[in-house]
């Protein structure tokens, strides 16, 4: 495989982060390559550094160490600005507990990522309206995240991850605060969405469940990469 | 979006903490816009008034402002009919002249023989017509007192005729002639010595000779004023008095002798040249001030005229006190609201991003700039800011609307008689504008540090926060 066929490379990356006066080291020194267009999974107990690898893989944390690139940028070179542009433009965020923004409606949501990227109004509509249309919450766009069920927010999330249109999603525990049927629901569209799109995803969670669906597993526990399967 | 529509949103998260920073942005703008009002129809009634009495400017003789208190006569305008002409047929000044008109400001001694009583006065002369007019000026569209107008009680053809304050009139023991009211009679007199200043009184009785034809006839009250003349001689006349007008000054009062300038010619240029001390001149509006004094110097300095040009702000001192004491009370409550404002919005732009750390976690996340987020919370203070400000202007309105018609009395600074309280708060074209402006200014900039404070967080640690 080439570079170009990789999402994510990271080299002997480490992270190191103060809990109060403790330091902890978070990731230990993990060296992996993610392959585009697959849905991949990263699988750990908690505290293993699930956190910790999908912020740096969203450019949202830089690493104490190693290097990191997604989509081929180093994200270490980025300035601030640039790493905001870069991940409004190529990373979709999915998580644990929906993040919507309260104050705006289902549509709004959706079409957020999509005002940050300065698309016309019309193409913005179309985009939004095909996305909720997508993850079945077409009856519902004029709905405020509190009057959602949990599922039906995390379905808002997935379409406003997914609405521009990312090279890469990133989805952090994405049903640890739903039931088991929600959630596999929930892990069903994504996989039906990452199927559709040829997106690339990496999903993170320590339920050995999500692994029936992946295509790439990396297992990591306190830091380290423990394991790596192709299926 | 809109960063204008979610910041409209988000102030009403928490509704009953933003109700009341727009209640206190409010009431803030409230105080400004009523004592601001209150103080614009203070400071413009009391110009209107100077203006009535005393014109917008008035031009003198050189020296006379300075000096010519000690010796009005030797600073007389000579030919004042003919400067009054040049100055109201100017073309460049005609249009902003309402009226240019003599005056013969002096000081004397008054006697009212019939109670062998008599005091000095400061007396002063003018056209009484001329008077009226200028007392109708009301560029303001203040309220005038009918009593003020009518009090003019002087006529042009009535040349012996005068009026005095009523601490003159007190003194001079024509209390129950004249109908002063709350007038006490005045204490026996502890002077041993009577003769002397009786036969002084009746010299000058005698030096007036027989050119009073209405002795014995006319009914009014008559007072002997006595002064220097031009040549230095004592000359007296006899002025009649019409009525008393109380004066504002008690100082002023208890020395007021207002005449027909004919007879204060009389007095002080006997059978000579008749002069003035001084030309008022009333223009249209106080903003042609400027543009007045430089033209009338234009024309003095043509005619080799060594005048010079007083405005009302200069002739009386007070006005200026006046303004900057409510200036420096204007100033100190505003700086009080604008401390209560300031901390009141740092307070609730503080508690709301504290309050929405994952979500500007969230939406850093998802690609919006340091800078998207210090506009977001800006504009949240922009709004807060602009709904309390316009909130206070309606009900300062209200309120002020409610306060003009209730008919509460007060009496203001310098006045005599109470007046309508009035709070105007559109007379003063800068006082809403600036008020409202300055209120919305002032919300951006105490939302500047907690947005500032937002902008900053690290991503992770605001995604980490719950």
């Amino acid at each position: 495989m080439n570079n170009s066929e990789f999402a994510v490379r990271l080299t002997d990356v480490k992270k190191r982060y103060l809990l109060g006066k403790v330091e902890v080291d978070a990731i230990k020194g993990i060296t992996l390559q993610i392959p585009i267009k697959k849905f991949n999974v990263i699988i750990g107990p908690s505290g293993s550094g699930k956190t910790t690898l999908l912020n740096l893989l969203g450019c949202i944390d830089i690493p104490s160490s190693g290097c990191v690139e997604v989509c081929g940028q180093d994200i270490a070179r980025m300035t601030d600005e640039q790493a905001s542009d870069f991940r409004a433009e190529n990373i979709g965020f999915i998580f644990q507990n929906f993040n919507l923004i309260p104050v705006l409606s289902a549509y709004e949501n959706v079409e957020y990522p999509l005002l940050l990227m300065k698309k016309p109004a019309k193409e913005r509509r179309e985009l939004t309206l095909k996305m909720l249309n997508d993850v079945g919450l077409s009856s519902h766009k004029h709905h405020r995240p509190n009057e959602l069920s949990g599922g039906q927010r995390q379905r808002v999330a997935i379409a406003r991850a997914l609405v521009k249109g990312p090279k890469l999603v990133l989805a952090d525990e994405p049903t640890a605060n739903l039931d088991s049927k929600t959630g596999q629901s929930i892990i069903d569209l994504m996989f039906e969405m990452q199927a559709e799109r040829h997106t690339t995803f990496i999903f993170s969670s320590h339920d050995h469940q999500i692994m029936k669906h992946a295509e790439k597993v990396f297992e990591i526990q306190d830091g380290l990469l423990m394991e790596e399967k192709e299926r | 979006m809109k960063t204008l529509h979610i910041a409209f949103r988000n102030i009403f998260r928490n509704s009953r903490r933003s109700l009341m920073t727009i209640l206190a942005i409010a009431v803030s703008s409230i105080a400004i816009h009523l004592f601001g009002g209150y103080v614009a129809n203070i400071i413009y009634g009391m110009q209107s008034n100077y203006v009535r009495d005393n014109g917008h400017l008035q031009v003198y003789q050189e020296g006379f402002f300075d000096y010519g208190a000690g010796n009005p006569v030797a600073y007389g305008i000579s030919r004042y009919q003919d400067l009054i002409h040049l100055i109201t047929n100017d073309p460049q000044l005609k249009e902003h002249v309402v009226i240019a008109t003599p005056i013969l400001k002096f000081f004397g001694i008054a006697g009212n023989f019939k109670k062998d009583t008599s005091k000095t006065f400061f007396g002063i002369g003018y056209i009484p017509s001329d008077l009226k007019k200028m007392r109708e000026w009301n560029d303001y569209a203040m309220q005038i007192r009918k009593s003020r107008l009518n009090r003019i009680v002087l006529a042009d053809d009535d040349i012996d005729a005068g009026i005095i304050g009523e601490g003159m009139a007190r003194m001079l023991l024509l209390c129950e002639e004249l109908n002063v009211k709350n007038c006490k009679e005045k204490p026996q007199e502890k002077i041993e010595d009577k003769s002397a200043a009786k036969e002084d009184f009746s010299f000058l009785e005698e030096t007036k000779g027989v050119n009073d034809p209405s002795e014995g006839i006319d009914k009014r009250p008559r007072l002997d004023l006595l002064a220097a003349t031009a040549g230095g001689a004592p000359n007296i006349v006899t002025m009649y008095v019409n009525n008393t007008e109380i004066q504002g000054v008690k100082a002023i009062d208890d020395n007021y002798a207002a005449m027909n300038i004919s007879l204060a010619q009389r007095l002080l240029y006997g059978k000579g040249e008749k002069k003035a001390t001084g030309i008022v001149i009333q223009l249209r509006h106080t903003k042609d001030i400027p543009f007045a004094k430089v033209r009338l110097k234009q024309i003095f300095d043509e005619h080799k005229l060594d005048l010079e040009i007083k405005d009302y702000t200069l002739i009386v001192p007070m006005y200026r006190q006046v303004i900057s004491f409510l200036f420096a009370l204007f100033s100190f409550i505003s700086t009080i609201m604008v401390i209560i404002v300031l901390f009141t919005i740092i307070n609730t732009m503080t508690m709301s991003v504290m309050e929405r750390v994952d979500e500007i976690g969230t939406i850093r996340a998802l690609g919006l700039r340091r800078g998207g987020i210090l506009r977001q919370f800006i504009a949240e203070g922009l709004v807060l800011g602009a709904l309390g400000a316009t909130l206070g202007t309606i009900a300062s309105v209200m309120i002020a609307t409610g306060i003009n018609s209730s008919g509460i009395m007060w009496t203001p600074p310098n006045y005599v008689d109470p007046v309508p309280l009035k709070i105007m708060i559109f007379l003063n074209p800068f006082l809403s504008p600036g008020c409202w402006l300055g209120m919305v200014m002032l919300a951006v900039v105490s939302s500047i540090v907690p947005a500032r404070k937002a902008g900053k967080m690290v991503i992770v640690d605001a995604l980490r926060h719950v």
